[in-house]
């Protein structure tokens, strides 16, 4: 049964700097009881697709342009603030990145959990602390009657974390989103959240989003995968296959440019070349097309839709069977993704195409003819090249 | 691109780089508001030793707070050891001050975790290189100009950028400005302060083959101080584990990886999550009970015997808890601080804390 289903979800940031497009068009459903990974660098739009899905964008700036969100058959881009307030944490929970941020650091444990319980379910103040009591011995932590008493500053961050696991469980919700739930943490205390979140999800038969940009994490706790990119899904697979068989040359560079534990030692790494792109700019092409390997001219005109890698084939958005989508003119062939880089004859990729394909010819935004600089005070004066004399130097009255 | 000047270089070829035996670093917790009583001390460092060999990576892998970025500044001189003591080249640096001390600084340099934080805002690209040209009076301004240049070029960076801010630059490309600036005095040793930690996954990677670029290149000496353990074998020869101030097993990377001695080490590396989902359902993870104590109360005897699970293993044995294990050594390079060290290999946790790899390689493994 398809618990949530994302359609063509578009979020825009107004910013004093123009607007950020920060998820482009992403559609996905997740299934009762299924573990989708979200993976993506910084900016790619994995968290921003979650916090619209939650009405947590912060506002005014951050704004759904498009699209719907529909949780178990409500469309929650229309639901009102009210409604929205009752659903959240009951029906669908989020743990954040930085536990610290997010508990009220002026409240004990006792008053954040109780007030949580009490705001959902038509429980007495004794009740609620003996629900309390029960859902932090659940999440592991020692004496849990002495802890409620304690303010989250007196917690270690891996014993925060498994408060926030507590605190989010405690209604019971059929989604959790967890956003970077590990990555403050050392590695065996991420061991240990990351089995608790695991065993408790699965007990529950909760679905959970984990979004994580590490590609460890989700391979060892996760059924399916998006990969996203500049607010795009380049990739989605179920994790198996989408780690066996990467088509999309940005998660075919992922895999390349960690190194991996039990790989054999010393093999190179192959980083992908260039830096994310600047979400200021309206995406034109594909957004990957300046930093990939295998871009063809195509690739700097028109942005590729996500399409399965087998035509024909009706497609499947969720479980174990979803199908292998991609969205790339040029993918990678099975030995090309395995090596990490192109491996036929003679390639090279596309430049930058001076002029769109449709052969318009690009207006210059700018243009300078004999340009001079003078500075005064140092030497020698700087003259740009075009510069056929040097003009009188300015008076006092032209100068700024 | 010419030869970088080797100017000033200390002259005695043989022997290690750097020594570093029975280091402390404490650092005093004080009580009252105008005279701050001495209440304790936070055991930072607590007696560590290890050698430098010319030209090779030493990697230094532990959790936050076991004491390794203090380890790497301690060895660089910016605090000064409360105990130990640094040889460098031959010179024992322990108790250098002034200018003698910024001398030895030419031929050790740092990089830092935060190239946000590490770079002055108000400076420019090629000043931020420069500066440390000026602070030792190398060469010309002409001179130095051109070598600035230079070693943009030599880090990837167009050397046309060096008038703009940092704050005109990616995280990857101020990483690049930091390692431009810790090469500008052609220095020996480079202690690396998790220089990756911060950039995005497909950054790290062009930052860490710039590093090995430039080891080989200019037969650089590395510390590289991280947690991340995949990233630590990946760049170095020899790798130091650290728990609360104290080093518990030093041995070849691939020795470490293969044959882990220590209890922590094991856990440690099968803590680290694998990209491939065939390997993470077959693992065995060793998951540790509760939190990294507190280093200013460390638990006596063995630090580690709170949370180790080969001494629940053996009955909790109550040596761990009274005596110290000393780093002692099993076979060649080989180093571990366990009183029970023997009785680790055998057990299904040290068996395969990673798991061996899916033959045909990275992307196998269905």
């Amino acid at each position: 049964m398809t618990l949530l289903s994302v359609r063509d979800l578009v979020v825009r940031f107004r910013t004093h700097d123009g607007t950020v497009y920060a998820v482009n068009g992403v559609s996905f459903d997740v299934d009762e009881g299924e573990t989708l990974g979200l993976v993506g660098e910084s900016g790619c739009g994995k968290s921003v697709t979650n916090l619209a899905v939650m009405r947590l964008l912060p506002k005014p700036a951050g704004r759904v342009e498009g699209g719907r969100v529909v949780f178990e058959g409500q469309d929650l881009t229309r639901l009102s603030e009210a409604e929205m307030r009752d659903l959240r944490g009951k029906e669908i929970a989020m743990i954040f990145q930085d536990p610290m941020t997010s508990l009220n650091p002026v409240l004990t444990i006792e008053e954040q959990m109780v007030e949580t319980i009490r705001a959902h379910r038509a429980v007495g103040p004794r009740e609620a602390r003996d629900r309390a009591i029960e859902l932090l011995g659940m999440v592991g932590i020692p004496s849990p009657e002495l802890r409620l008493k304690n303010y989250p500053h007196h917690f270690s961050g891996g014993m925060r974390q498994r408060v926030m696991i507590a605190m989010a469980l405690a209604l019971e919700p059929k989604l959790l989103i967890a956003d970077e739930p590990t990555t403050a943490l050392d590695v065996t205390i991420q061991a240990q959240v990351l089995e608790l979140l695991q065993r408790l999800t699965a007990e529950r038969g909760t679905a959970v989003i984990l979004i994580t940009h590490d590609l460890g994490v989700v391979a060892g706790m996760t059924r399916r995968i998006n990969v996203m990119y500049a607010g795009f899904i380049v990739e989605t697979a179920p994790t198996p296959e989408l780690f066996a068989h990467p088509r999309h040359p940005y998660t075919v560079g992922l895999l390349h440019s960690i190194p991996r534990l039990d790989g054999p030692a010393g093999e190179p790494l192959i980083p992908i070349e260039g830096t994310p792109p600047d979400l200021r700019w309206a995406p034109v092409g594909c957004p990957f097309a300046p930093r990939c390997a295998w871009r063809v001219a195509q690739c700097w005109d028109e942005n590729p839709t996500l399409e399965p890698l087998v035509t024909g084939v009706p497609i499947q958005m969720t479980g174990a069977r979803a199908t292998h989508r991609i969205a790339c003119w040029n993918p990678p062939t099975a030995e090309e993704a395995s090596a990490g880089r192109p491996l036929r004859e003679g390639f090279v990729p596309a430049p930058l195409p001076t002029r769109p394909s449709d052969g318009r010819a690009v207006a210059p935004l700018l243009e300078a003819e004999d340009l001079v600089v003078f500075t005064p005070g140092r030497d020698p004066v700087t003259a740009l090249p075009g510069a056929r004399s040097l003009p009188e130097p300015p008076g006092p009255e032209s100068q700024p | 691109m010419s030869a970088l000047p080797t100017a000033g270089r200390p002259s005695t070829a043989g022997g290690p780089l750097l020594e570093v035996s029975d280091l402390r670093m404490f650092f005093p917790i004080t009580q009252g508001i105008v005279i701050g009583r001495h209440v304790g001390d936070v055991r930072a460092v607590d007696g560590v030793s290890l050698t430098l060999r010319r030209g090779e990576t030493l990697g230094l892998v532990g959790e936050s707070g076991c004491g390794k970025s203090t380890t790497g500044r301690a060895i660089v001189r910016l605090y000064r050891p409360t105990g130990g003591r640094i040889v460098f080249d031959g010179v024992d640096i322990t108790r250098l001050e002034g200018a003698p001390l910024r001398r030895m600084r030419r031929h050790m340099q740092m990089i830092f975790q935060d190239p946000y934080a590490s770079l002055n805002p108000r400076m420019t690209a090629a000043g931020i290189v420069g500066e440390p040209l000026d602070i030792h009076g190398i060469g010309t301004s002409r001179e130095r100009r051109e070598r600035v240049r230079e070693l943009f070029e030599v880090v990837g960076l167009d050397p046309d950028y060096g008038e703009r801010y940092p704050h005109e630059f990616s995280g990857g490309q101020r990483q690049r400005i930091g390692v431009a600036r810790a090469l500008a005095v052609n220095p020996d040793l480079i202690v690396a302060d998790e220089p990756v930690s911060a950039l995005d996954v497909s950054i790290q990677a062009q930052i860490i083959n710039l590093l090995e670029r430039l080891q080989g290149q200019f037969g650089l000496t590395y510390l590289f101080i991280a947690h991340d353990l995949s990233v630590v074998r990946h760049i170095s020869d020899r790798i130091a584990v650290m728990y609360l101030g104290r080093i518990v097993e030093i041995a070849g990377s691939r020795e470490l990886h293969d044959r882990p001695l220590h209890p922590y080490s094991v856990a440690l590396l099968s803590a680290v999550p694998i990209p491939d989902p065939a390997v993470e359902a077959r693992r065995r993870r060793v998951i540790l009970k509760g939190d990294v104590p507190n280093p200013a109360s460390p638990p006596p005897g063995c630090h580690f015997h709170t949370r180790c699970w080969l001494r629940e293993r053996l009955g909790n044995p109550a040596e761990c808890e009274t005596v110290t294990p000393p780093l002692t050594e099993r076979s060649p390079g080989h180093a571990v601080a366990c009183h029970f060290a023997e009785r680790i290999e055998g057990t299904p946790e040290a068996a395969a804390p990673v798991s061996a790899v899916a033959p045909g390689g990275r992307l196998a493994g269905s």
